[in-house]
């Protein structure tokens, strides 16, 4: 037997328990007024009752009220009382008016009865609609504000829970991953599956999931529209910013490379002419050495970058110990501007020692030029957490605040310098911007980290280098 | 012998590299033969040994490693290779094989020409002649097995003394460190690196006056070590 059944049994059972007791108290109203006022007119008691079950129940409920009053009616009050037989003739007709009147009212209070009722399920579906338009207008407005749909999901589906009164999972996938206790219901999207997950003991309103359905469906293939054009534009945008750096990169090693080959030629002419003094003679040579050093440099880095950039470092690991390798690239630059303070007894570290000390000598270099003269540059340290960490310090002028990753992008010259452009511009020292971004591709290449880091107060820069602490085999004794 | 007379030959297949080489060697004093392959090289030096090898490490028949291993199966005659960056393996291997030296491309010509003198005075004095070797205020007595650092003995483990010593014996000459390795702790040895790194620096702090910038035990990175050459 179906629940409907079940329940309109339960209502029509209840109907006739109504019909009776509302004929009882009319019936114990009638006996009461029955001293007082003459019996016929009395009937009038019962419409009452027909009027109140026609109301409260409707129209076969009223028939029944009607009919009962009657039987009632006759039965208690018309002689002979306590039997259905009537005497009188002229009850009769009274009795068969008193029906027709009853099922008149009854049928008329019945029709005003659904009438209301109707209105009133109008209404309730109405005020239902406008819960539904205002859900979808909350979820598009969660879309609308930016967010992916994908991490939206979640608020969405709380959204229609309440809406259809269950609990809701949203899932986006091609096919439904839904758990045992669970039913899948499609949402009709256009592009993909979308799938509303709800569990198997609850009862939800199924006429709001059947149309949420639909409006859902139109909202997420809109949104879902939107993320795939802002993907492509962004897309777009990209690829035009790479074109630029692409532009901007070959300008600057064009002019990096052109600029001591134009100054080794024009200097190797000079010295061709037979004319020249020996001062000259001299300075046209150093021009030409000095010129080969940093085109020399140039290519170097240039040769480095691209090995960095299409990840074919290939560092030949070694152990190293890290005070080692400083102490080699400290050598190399003003030594007495370089003060090494790290703990001698650092454990040692797993990375190509020509690449590392390429690192610290780039990072030292870069920083005794960016000092101010006579401040020393500091290189600290120490091992935490499994990490060697060194830090090389400067006192110069620091990068400003939100470069710090753009230092490490190629062809980046710092503003860092308070001496003279043209001093740093020329020599290889000054280099053409790459330092540290093949410093950082060195780095990472041997699993390490370099960060640029600020120090707290004060000015300057702090560059730190992390490898991971690697602990050697023990040596036989 | 007089440096004037030593005659080296340039294997090297950049003409224009054995051109400017030739005219730089020749005013330094040194007599310079040439070769372009790994092929002619060899015969040159069969024909005639050369005092010093000049090799590059690339050349179109083969390279600069085999030519190292050829000419160390009869001749102990010195060998410079060049090298260049991102041949560090190559030069690693030429080094093992017996090579004395290198230098990294684009080198300065003042740079070869006192890496040459060096091999020579090396093999001129011959390796570990010298009992007692004198590094700064550092004296080594390889025979007594003694190490002193301005006058006062300097208490090192056999291990940090053995180490000493070999470097000492080739005192100024690159000792790599699978060599070193080998000749420490023995010949099933030549990877374990982290050995050197831990006695190199109990040395450097036995010895050098500022142990983070080593005036006597030097290290060539990726390569191996070397004793500060005679001043």
């Amino acid at each position: 037997m179906s629940s409907t059944r079940r329940r309109s049994a339960g209502r029509a059972v209840a109907a006739a328990c109504e019909v009776v007791v509302t004929v009882a108290l009319a019936t114990a109203l009638v006996a009461a007024l029955d001293a007082v006022a003459p019996t016929s007119g009395l009937a009038v008691v019962y419409l009452l009752a027909v009027l109140t079950v026609a109301i409260r129940r409707g129209w076969p409920a009223a028939l029944a009220t009607a009919v009962v009053s009657v039987l009632a009616f006759n039965y208690f009050f018309i002689a002979p009382v306590h039997r259905l037989t009537i005497a009188d003739r002229e009850n009769v007709a009274a009795l068969l008016v008193f029906l027709v009147v009853a099922v008149v009212v009854g049928r008329l209070a019945a029709a005003a009865r659904d009438r209301a009722a109707e209105a009133e399920a109008r209404a309730r579906i109405a005020a239902q609609r406008e819960d539904e338009a205002e859900m979808l207008a909350g979820i598009a407005t969660l879309l609308l504000r930016g967010s992916s749909l994908d991490r939206q999901l979640d608020a969405i589906a709380a959204r229609v829970a309440r809406a259809v009164g269950a609990p809701v999972r949203l899932e986006r996938s091609s096919a439904p991953a839904s758990r045992a206790d669970e039913r899948s219901v499609p949402i009709p999207v256009s592009h993909g599956r979308l799938w509303a997950h709800l569990p198997r003991d609850a009862a939800p309103d199924e006429d709001v999931l059947g149309r949420v359905r639909h409006g859902l469906a139109a909202i997420v293939d809109i949104a879902a529209e939107r993320e795939r054009a802002t993907a492509r534009a962004a897309e777009a945008d990209s690829a035009q910013r790479a074109d630029i750096a692409k532009t901007a990169v070959l300008h600057a090693i064009s002019h990096d490379l052109r600029s001591p080959l134009t100054a080794i030629t024009t200097a190797a002419a000079g010295l061709g002419d037979e004319r020249i003094d020996d001062a000259d003679r001299a300075e046209l040579v150093s021009v030409v050495r000095d010129e080969s050093a940093r085109l020399a440099q140039l290519v170097d880095d240039l040769l480095d970058l691209s090995r960095v950039q299409a990840g074919a470092v290939n560092p030949r690991v070694d152990w190293l110990d890290v005070n080692e390798v400083v102490g080699r690239a400290a050598a190399q630059v003003e030594a007495a501007r370089v003060s090494i303070e790290l703990p001698v007894d650092l454990p040692l570290v797993r990375a190509d020692a020509t690449q590392m000390e390429r690192v610290f000598l780039n990072l030292l270099d870069n920083a005794v030029r960016f000092s101010p003269p006579g401040r020393p540059v500091r290189v600290t340290g120490g091992a935490a957490s499994g990490q060697v960490t060194v830090r090389v310090i400067d006192e110069g002028p620091g990068v400003p605040l939100g470069q710090a990753d753009a230092v490490f992008e190629p062809f980046y010259r710092g503003r860092r310098g308070s001496g003279p452009a043209g001093e740093n511009g020329a020599g290889g020292g000054a280099g053409a911007g790459l330092g540290l971004a093949i410093c950082r591709g060195f780095v990472e290449a041997n699993g390490g980290r370099l960060l640029l880091q600020r120090p707290t107060g004060g000015h300057g820069a702090i560059f730190a280098v992390s490898l991971p602490a690697a602990r050697p085999p023990a040596e036989p004794a | 012998m007089t440096e004037a007379a030593a005659h080296v030959l340039v294997v090297d297949d950049e003409p224009q590299i054995l051109r400017g080489l030739k005219v730089v060697l020749r005013s330094a004093g040194f007599q310079v033969a040439q070769a372009a392959t790994k092929r002619e090289a060899l015969d040159a030096i069969a024909v005639r040994p050369p005092d010093v090898i000049i090799l590059d490490l690339v050349l179109p028949d083969g390279n600069g490693v085999e030519v190292c291993e050829e000419v160390r199966r009869w001749s102990t005659l010195p060998i410079i290779v060049l090298s260049a960056v991102g041949d560090e393996r190559e030069k690693v291997r030429a080094l093992d094989a017996g090579a004395d030296d290198y230098v990294t491309k684009p080198f300065g010509t003042d740079e070869l020409t006192a890496r040459i003198r060096a091999v020579l005075r090396r093999r001129d004095t011959g390796d570990g002649a010298d009992p007692l070797v004198r590094v700064g205020e550092v004296t080594i007595d390889v025979a007594a097995r003694r190490v002193t650092r301005d006058g006062a003995e300097v208490h090192l483990t056999p291990i940090e003394f053995d180490l000493l010593r070999v470097l000492a014996v080739h005192r100024g000459k690159l000792v790599t460190h699978r060599r070193l390795l080998r000749e420490v702790w023995g010949p099933g040895y030549g990877e374990e690196t982290h050995y050197l790194r831990v006695h190199v620096a109990h040395i450097r702090r036995k010895l050098e006056r500022d142990p983070a910038r080593p005036e006597i035990l030097l290290t060539d990175a990726g390569v191996g070590y070397r004793l500060a050459p005679e001043p």
